[in-house]
């Protein structure tokens, strides 16, 4: 039997019905109740006084000028009294006060799941710590990874790899300062607001009576390519003003298909801080400091760097020094490097061709001249997959697959 | 939500047009949550038409702030609540008396979409403890807030999302076959 999967779906699918002949005669006792009950009030109800007094003329005039005099008390009072509209200027001023928050990101195929974040900033608004805790679906064959970036440091602990990445360059801040303005609701509802001045979405609000209810902005794009969303519907708090969650839809043959969902909890509750500290490492764990690792990109394009990586990889291979093929083959440590190499003496560098785009990395195809057993020949490949390291955009390194 | 503040103005000032739409509207839904709290169809119609009875002698004083849906399935829940509340103290004294506690009356209501799997989780749904299923069927076919379903079992928001998450957690499990 097929494991059931969306089990929530199928809940909603959990309806029942009955006759015709039943609902009627369900509806024919309310239909009773409400009669007897009509009788009984209208057997019971005394004259109004709206006609008691409209008997006496003079009274009636009195009675006009009581209600008139009430309404336009009752107006002044009721204006000032009427809570302020909605505006999206507020949810913004009221972000900025935001110093602790819980993030959780939920996508309909993995909605068991969720992604957790927790951010805290600095008084200036920008992020100063945060934890990230990816399940093992958003890094298939990595398995699930705790991040904590703390003091401009990132700590990456691989659970199921039992390794520890570090790094503490510039690269790695920017890349987390950048994840965290991703998924900060003031920065959503800045952004949405420029749009609607530019004239790039449309925003709709419906703000309920009843204040238990949340605001609901509803933001749709007026740009038929633009691939980062095409609706968004944001949850406002109607006391605090501070976004509880937001929806994100694309539109899929002419319909919107839900495709996340970003929800806010805690609100400036201080977090503690050794939770921005990795305490569950093995000590025995693996540590690769990054930026030790690959090459670093500096001017160079994408294509010079990944035909670059696999030349210095071939120069250490034939100087012997292992330890520098592994950093540039970070798969590999320094003895499988020289294992691989055992019975292969690389002579010298004949070429490195240009870096083919595969996937998301490069093949960089080579020729090198070898000597095995005193003879020496031509040893032509398609060559190694070249990428940016994880978390590293602009550190490149050899990623496996040599063909 | 519009539609329903209308019909609610109209039936407070007579229309039983309005009455009958606002019934006619309602009714399956209502029906569903009570035979998912109850997991007993004779009983469901009853807590049905009890509610829709008061709601008709209460509608004139009756403000509607919220979902008129979300209210009369709260008031679905309240009463189904009481049905079994009555129910297991009657089952305690037949217990006693060694009399034949399920009625093998057949009953007309049943599933508007048929399948194995939804045949299986209609009987599932009874294995659960009625806070969870409470939970679920008020969130799922109610239309309910989870900060409605707290306040209604009166227990913290977060303990009623836990209820939702292990309750549909415990119907995986008994469907997969883990239990």
């Amino acid at each position: 039997m097929a494991k059931v999967n969306d089990i929530r779906a199928l809940v909603k699918k959990l309806r029942y019905d009955t006759s015709l002949q039943r609902y009627d005669r369900i509806f024919d006792a309310v239909l009773q109740a409400h009669e007897q009950f009509e009788e009984q009030k209208a057997a019971t109800m005394p004259p109004t006084i709206g006609r008691i007094l409209m008997k006496n003329k003079f009274a009636g005039l009195a009675a006009v000028a009581v209600i008139l005099l009430a309404s336009v008390f009752l107006m002044s009072v009721f204006d000032k009294s009427m809570p302020t509209a909605y505006a999206i200027d507020q949810t913004i001023q009221a972000s900025h006060s935001v110093q602790y928050l819980h993030i959780r990101a939920i996508t309909p195929s993995h909605e068991d799941y969720p992604v957790d974040f927790w951010v805290e900033f600095a008084p200036d608004g920008r992020p100063k710590n945060m934890r990230l805790n990816l399940p093992d679906w958003m890094a298939p064959g990595g398995g699930p990874r705790e991040v904590v970036w703390k003091d401009g440091k990132k700590q990456e602990w691989l659970k199921e790899k039992n390794i520890l990445t570090i790094s503490d360059d510039e690269a790695s801040a920017a890349q987390v300062v950048k994840m965290i303005e991703n998924l900060d609701p003031k920065l959503a509802v800045t952004r949405l607001q420029e749009k609607q001045r530019q004239g790039l979405v449309v925003l709709e609000i419906d703000e309920p009576t009843d204040l238990a209810e949340s605001i609901v902005v509803t933001a749709t794009s007026t740009e038929e390519d633009d691939s980062s969303f095409q609706r968004k519907i944001l949850y406002v708090d109607q006391a605090t003003r501070l976004v509880n969650s937001i929806e994100v839809y694309k539109l899929i043959n002419g319909e919107y298909e839900y495709a996340k969902s970003l929800a806010y909890y805690d609100y400036n509750q201080p977090i503690d801080a050794n939770l921005f500290i990795l305490r569950d490492v093995s000590h025995d764990a693996e540590q690769v400091d990054l930026m030790t690792m690959g090459l670093g990109q500096g001017s160079h394009s994408h294509e010079e760097i990944a035909a670059e990586v696999v030349r210095q990889f071939f120069m250490a291979v034939m100087a012997g020094d292992y330890d520098k093929a592994s950093a540039l083959f970070p798969g590999v440590d320094a003895s499988g490097i020289e294992e691989m190499f055992d019975r292969i003496n690389i002579i010298r560098i004949v070429s490195i061709g240009e870096p083919i785009p595969e996937r998301n990395c490069f093949r960089v195809p080579f020729e090198v001249e070898v000597e095995e057993d005193g003879k020496t020949s031509l040893l032509k490949k398609e060559g190694p997959l070249v990428q940016h390291l994880a978390g590293q955009t602009d550190r490149w390194a050899i990623l496996g697959d040599f063909k | 939500m519009i539609e329903d503040s209308v019909l609610l103005w109209k039936y407070k000032r007579g229309s039983k047009e309005a009455l009958c739409r606002l019934y006619e509207k309602y009714r399956s839904d209502l029906l569903t949550v009570a035979v998912n709290l109850l997991g007993d169809t004779n009983s469901a119609e009853d807590v049905v038409q009890d509610v829709f009875v008061s709601f008709v002698r209460t509608a004139e004083t009756f403000r509607l702030t919220g979902s008129l849906k979300g209210y009369l399935a709260t008031c679905v829940a309240n009463r189904s609540r009481d049905c079994i509340r009555k129910r297991q103290r009657k089952w305690a004294v037949l217990a006693k008396r060694d009399e034949p506690m399920i009625s093998e009356a057949s009953n007309p209501v049943q599933l508007v979409v048929h399948g194995e799997d939804l045949e299986r989780l209609s009987l599932a749904m009874t294995q659960l403890p009625q806070p969870q299923r409470e939970a679920i069927v008020l969130f799922l076919h109610g239309g309910l807030k989870f900060r409605q379903i707290a306040k209604f079992q009166d227990v913290p928001i977060k303990t009623a999302q836990s209820r939702f998450r292990c309750g549909l957690d415990k119907l995986r499990s008994i469907l997969n076959g883990d239990r």
